[in-house]
């Protein structure tokens, strides 16, 4: 059969999850759907606090269940759902069909093992490699993420390494076993500008050459603009605005990622005008918002906007907008315009 | 790992320099004399000990006699029992003392592991609940109680019973050692327990397991191979504190259970201030603790590799 190369290798769709806390219970995932395609690259933007981990690790089955609890939606990896089902006929899908990577290398490997047993690990699990297979074969993937002397490091622990060929190491781990997927969780924050360009290079060479998909979480439209092909734009739970990076960077439909565009440092600003960060704080997840949940700090907030949650709106064919200003109803005009309603 | 082991050894000599310094001031400042206040104690044993000993020579003379000792392996010769030599004291006693002590120790760290993986995986359910009710009470109460309280269960459940199940006292076979040792583990083993739980907990929110699920890895390999390991460092590091606990402990155990161990000996010379034999198992309980710790350091360098390089 063959897939005709626009139909997504993971589909997300209307994902909840809340937490239990001694607060309340938090609506982290408020209906977030996405989907990726073989060999493209999507990110997700959005503040700290917005829910882009969550969004991800509840679909991996990695967020603490109790106090987590996915309420809703589903996960289609080819075609299956796998958020309440990890095991694909008889197999794990994580690690194998699809892989991840976190924001701290630093803490994501086990001190006590050595790095080339913990990547053969899983392809003794997954690919039922013998001992000594799998780590021959850890060393060559290692050496695939640019590791010099790979056959050494191999037997290294993690202590040995430093934090960007630790985040390589994660990266060899996570693609062993040559994955459909790839979520990559922050994967640069915490590491300094230039490993953070060579990391960068590292997973488009790697998503060249074996065609995988890859999801990139991240808070900085500047690594948004170099290496993704679709974006989607997250905001209190929500993803507010999603469409090909052209779509969101060019003709930015949603207020929020205004915002956020206008708070991002650029050759000009940060030369002369600085930057220009959204006031105020995203909404309390606790009470979530009944309408949208920027009114409080969008500048084109109208009366419909705090009662009433926007509809998502196909602005162009596959970019989509969730703000009443994209309602067949609402007022077109100038900024001024729109302001007016809010009285 | 080599630079290490020998850098530890070395540590360990001058802890033992150290230790046996320290006895021989403390024993050169206790008032009185070593013979004067002995019962039975004629001219001739006394003028051979002196001679023998130097004690009528200066401090110094006598520290350099005592090292030179040490160093040849010999601690002399008993004061209160004539002509017998500490060394046979410690060659016959030692070996129940350290029988004792180790199947304590291991019935301690085993089970402290055992129960506060348990326990961690119980989290807040019935089993750790009721582990942790006992850890407490356990920890709570002195050794020399719980041994008291043993012996009478043991009694009654004999007496039930009709035959003996576990002998009340006495040494010399496996059936002897079991309640002793247990009796003797039992706080420590609460104490490990604890630890051993807390840390568990602490490490199955960590990043790296997190990356051991996302890698697909069935939990039971999650657990033994990523899980334990790190979990147990902290019940490691305390392996050499806990075994010095255990073997004071083993005095008043030996003692309640009738057991002929060097403690016995030890708490009698204390009494009968029997300079040579309080000074010789001194030392040499001081060179067996150290060389515990250093099996221990090692050990925790076999797990934890970070370590090793240091
Ligand atoms: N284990 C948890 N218990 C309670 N709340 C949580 C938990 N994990 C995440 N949250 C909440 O979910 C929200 C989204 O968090 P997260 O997905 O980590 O944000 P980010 O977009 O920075 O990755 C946050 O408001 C956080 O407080
Ligand atoms: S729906 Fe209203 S408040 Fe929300 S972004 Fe659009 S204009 Fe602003
Ligand atoms: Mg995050």
């Amino acid at each position: 059969m063959i897939v005709a190369n626009d139909a997504p290798v993971l589909d997300v769709s209307d994902l909840c999850v809340e937490f239990d806390t001694h607060g309340g219970v938090v609506q982290a995932v408020r209906g977030v759907s996405f989907s990726v395609r073989p060999g493209k690259t999507l990110a997700i933007v959005g503040e700290s606090g917005c829910g882009k981990s969550v969004s991800v690790q509840s679909i991996m089955g990695l967020t603490p269940m109790p106090p987590g609890r996915i309420t809703r939606g589903a996960a289609r990896l080819d075609g299956v759902d796998i958020v309440r089902q990890k095991i694909v006929n008889g197999e794990d899908v994580r690690g194998n069909r699809i892989g991840m990577i976190f924001q701290d290398p630093m803490s994501a490997l086990n001190p006590t093992m050595r790095v080339g047993d913990q990547i053969a690990e899983t392809l003794q699990v997954h690919r039922g490699m013998s001992k000594r297979d799998a780590f021959a074969r850890a060393v060559e993937v290692l050496a695939l993420v640019n590791i010099p002397d790979a056959d050494a490091r191999a037997r290294q622990f993690p202590f040995a390494f430093s934090g960007g060929m630790l985040q390589r190491a994660m990266i060899a781990m996570a693609i062993a076993c040559e994955p459909a997927v790839l979520i990559a969780d922050e994967p640069t924050t915490a590491l300094d500008v230039t490993i953070q360009a060579q990391l960068l290079e590292l997973l488009e060479g790697l998503q060249r050459k074996n065609g995988m998909a890859i999801v990139l979480i991240t808070h900085d439209l500047g690594v948004v603009a170099r290496v993704a092909d679709d974006v989607a734009v997250m905001y209190a739970g929500e993803i507010v605005e999603s469409g090909t990076v052209d779509d969101v960077f060019y003709r930015a439909a949603h207020p929020y990622t205004l915002g956020l565009k206008a708070a991002m440092p650029s050759r000009e600003t940060s030369k002369s005008v600085g930057l220009m960060p959204i006031e105020g704080a995203p909404p309390d997840l606790f009470r979530p918002p009944a309408g949208c949940g920027y009114a409080e700090r969008c500048p084109h907030a109208m009366l419909v906007c705090g009662p009433h949650r926007p509809q998502r709106v196909e602005v162009d064919p596959g970019h989509h907008a969730m703000c009443w200003l994209h309602h067949e109803d609402a007022p077109r005009g100038t900024d001024a315009v729109y302001r007016g309603g809010r009285a | 790992m080599l630079t290490y082991t020998l850098k530890r050894i070395l540590q360990g000599i001058v802890t033992v320099w150290f230790i046996a310094t320290a006895t021989f001031v403390a024993m050169h400042a206790v008032p009185g004399d070593p013979l004067a206040n002995q019962r039975a104690t004629n001219e001739q044993i006394q003028r051979n000990l002196e001679q023998r000993y130097g004690l009528d020579r200066p401090v110094s003379e006598q520290y350099v006699v005592f090292l030179g000792g040490i160093l040849r392996g010999d601690f002399g010769i008993s004061f209160t029992q004539e002509n017998r030599r500490v060394n046979d004291i410690i060659r016959e006693n030692f070996p129940v003392s350290a029988t004792l002590g180790i199947l304590a120790v291991a019935f301690a760290a085993l089970g402290g592991i055992l129960f506060g993986a348990l326990t961690a995986l119980f989290r807040d359910r019935l089993p750790d609940l009721v582990i942790m009710f006992l850890v407490i009470l356990a920890i709570s109460v002195p050794s020399f109680v719980v041994a008291a309280f043993s012996q009478l269960a043991l009694v009654d459940i004999n007496v039930y019973l009709g035959f003996s199940l576990l002998p009340v006292a006495g040494w010399g076979t496996l059936r002897h050692m079991i309640v002793p040792s247990m009796v003797l583990g039992l706080g420590t083993m609460a104490y490990l327990t604890r630890l051993m739980r807390s840390s568990m907990l602490e490490i199955t929110s960590s990043d790296f397991i997190r990356t051991a699920r996302a890698k697909g890895l069935p939990p039971a390999r999650i657990f033994l191979k990523h899980q334990l390991r790190n979990a147990v460092l902290p019940v490691v590091t305390v392996l050499g504190p806990a075994i010095a606990a255990i073997t004071t402990g083993g005095f008043v155990v030996e003692l309640v259970f009738a057991i002929p161990g060097l403690g016995r000996y030890f708490v009698e010379a204390v009494q009968q201030l029997d300079y040579t034999v309080i000074m010789g198992t001194t030392v040499f309980y001081g060179a067996f603790l150290v060389s515990m710790v250093i099996v221990v350091d090692l050990l925790y360098g076999w797990i934890d590799p970070r370590v090793r390089v240091e």
